[in-house]
């Protein structure tokens, strides 16, 4: 053939898998207000920054297909996200659902690997009916398609990972969303193990789609998922900013950014946030808001286990974990679900080199019935051990009540490199009002309850924690912004290069 | 329209209503106090709309995660 009959036909197949699933497929998710594989890439890239790995892909099982299966239904590849370099897979859903078969999966596992091998950050873009039938099915079917690669679901957190769900999620873009240490849902998606019509065909339940997978679901239920988001653009910034605190691999540092101008501004006033009265609540996200540089708060997981506050910050340009306990929500008792994102939470502060900050005002962790039928001891457990295991800087602060267990596991003792406590600090074994009564045996109303109760506070003030260097430092609590930058840069890991030694990176991803 | 079921967090007793049937609210607001712990603990929904049941009254015991106010999007 000659050269220009090769690239006519070069340019043929080109725009062949270009046109992904159809100019009509587009136009109908268009006019639903979704975006295409393409603009998702557009918009998440830096321009002109993508490079395709595998746009003449098609399938791998039945080669008849070839024209209905451009690019077998995913898109993958490099890119630039503000300058850092990243792997992508950008799950197309006209071609074929974007089900996963064998090229497909072969394009996800290159990605994977090359991502952890060069150390680079992994964005996966989900939206799936699941594996592709019929090539899964059969014995044949299994043995070719499923369970080849056995690091196709080996977590050990080597990359920040940043997953997206839109749309349906079944299969593989739940799975990848459970595995990524950010996941987002678009209020569209459906996370799922299956379908609503094969749990109504199987069960015999009725179950609406977002009854079953919804994000609603995830995001206070299940915990499974960090972020949700109305729109295509929300999606894609808060990717952006996740991306933003984290480094490139698990060898290095996060990177510095500019403190913003007004950062800390409004420190003079953090103490007025706490009520006078201890039996009164307060939001601790706004004492956070004061405290770290502007505008460099994000939660993550906001409407699960809302009693802790884990949330990526920047405290003088540096990033950092926020672990806070948050006395609006249960009075700040932490239940099973407060301690699985806080440890959650800890393993990727950890494995990923950030430095975090508990702030604590808890009256201990939740009891009752519901807090044991939620096997709370197990979780309480694994928040003790995940706090054995941190080798990243960590310093606690004690804002008012510490008691109890909880008092350990937010960094009391040894738990922490620095404990500071402000002035309104009060620890004990237990809250004052109980203790009365369980050491003086005098409850409420009763004769001396008062007078024990005031002996019992006084014992519970900060000056006992402070005699005997279990708080090394009493802090004015608008000083506590000035005094964590300090005592983080203190504690920097100077041998390292603020490289931790991640003793839990293979912590699993729910449990 | 949607309805959301907004539940008490926390076992305790209903100690104030902070907001009745037909009221607006936006995420964040508090529609019931309860008492729990010796201290006074928000229902917060985090969804806003319009009130459209309030399904306790002040002093009934609660347990956590009963659905105590029904908010319509």
């Amino acid at each position: 053939m000659a050269h220009e009959a090769l690239l006519q036909e070069y340019e043929a197949r080109r725009a062949k898998a270009l046109a992904g699933g159809g100019a009509d497929k587009y136009a109908k998710r268009s006019a639903q207000g979704m975006w295409s594989a393409r603009q998702r890439i557009d918009y998440l890239m830096d321009p002109g920054s993508f490079i395709e790995s595998g746009l003449f892909g098609s399938s791998g099982v039945y080669p008849e297909q070839e024209d209905e299966t451009q690019t077998d239904g995913k898109l993958a590849g490099f890119g630039r996200i503000d300058g850092r370099d990243v792997c992508a897979v950008i799950n197309d859903f006209t071609v074929k659902g974007a089900s996963t078969s064998a090229t497909n999966s072969k394009k996800v596992g290159h990605m994977k690997r090359v991502a952890t091998e060069r150390g680079m950050p992994l964005v996966l873009i989900g939206e799936s009916t699941g594996a592709r039938l019929p090539d899964a099915m059969g014995s044949r079917g299994m043995g070719l398609l499923l369970g080849n690669d056995n690091t196709q679901f080996r977590r050990l957190r080597e990359v920040p990972t940043a997953a997206a769900a839109f749309g349906p999620s079944f299969g593989s873009s739940t799975w990848l969303m459970c595995q990524s240490d950010f996941a987002i849902m678009h209020k569209s998606a459906i996370m799922a193990v299956s379908s609503p019509r094969l749990v109504s065909m199987a069960l015999g339940e009725k179950v609406s789609a977002e009854e079953l997978g919804g994000w609603r679901l995830h995001a206070e239920t299940t915990g499974l998922i960090d972020q949700f988001a109305d729109t295509e653009e929300e999606v894609f910034d808060q990717i952006k900013k996740f991306l933003s605190y984290m480094p490139n691999h698990h060898r290095e540092a996060p990177a510095d950014a500019p403190v913003p101008a007004g950062s800390g501004a409004d420190m003079h006033k953090v103490f007025d946030i706490l009520p006078e009265s201890r039996t009164q609540v307060y939001d601790m996200k706004r004492v956070i808001k004061c405290m770290v540089d502007k505008d460099s708060l994000f939660e993550m997981k906001p409407r699960f286990g809302k009693s802790a506050v884990t949330a990526l910050a920047r405290l003088g340009g540096k990033s950092v974990g926020i672990i806070a306990n948050n006395p609006l929500h249960r009075g700040g008792a932490l239940d099973a679900d407060a301690c699985r994102k806080i440890v959650d939470f800890i393993v990727m502060c950890d494995s990923f080199n950030i430095p975090f900050v508990m702030l604590v005002d808890t009256p201990g962790f939740q009891i009752g019935t519901e807090a044991e039928r939620a096997g709370a001891p197990g979780k309480i457990m694994n928040f003790m051990n995940a706090m054995t295991l941190v080798t990243v800087p960590h310093i606690s602060v004690i804002v008012r009540k510490s008691y109890g267990r909880a008092y350990v596991c937010m960094g009391g003792g040894r738990h922490s490199d620095e404990v500071a406590a402000w002035p309104s600090a009060e620890v004990s074994f237990m809250s004052p009002d109980f203790a009365t009564k369980i050491v003086h045996g005098v409850g409420h109303g009763e004769p001396g309850f008062e007078e024990a109760l005031a002996d019992i506070r006084k014992g519970a003030d900060v000056w006992g924690l402070a005699a005997v260097y279990a708080a090394q430092s009493v802090i004015r609590p608008q000083d506590t912004r000035d005094y964590l930058i300090r005592m983080l840069d203190v504690y920097k890991l100077r041998m390292t290069k603020g490289v931790g030694q991640h003793l839990m990176r293979s912590w699993p991803t729910s449990y | 329209m949607a309805r959301i079921e907004v539940k008490s967090e926390i076992t305790g007793t209903v100690w104030q209503l902070k907001a009745k049937p037909g009221d607006k609210v936006e995420g964040g607001d508090t529609l019931i106090v309860i008492e729990s712990m010796k201290m006074e603990i928000p229902v917060i929904t985090e969804d806003g709309g319009t009130v459209a049941e309030i399904l306790v009254k002040e002093k009934d015991p609660v347990s956590e995660g009963q659905v105590v106010a029904i908010i319509e999007e």
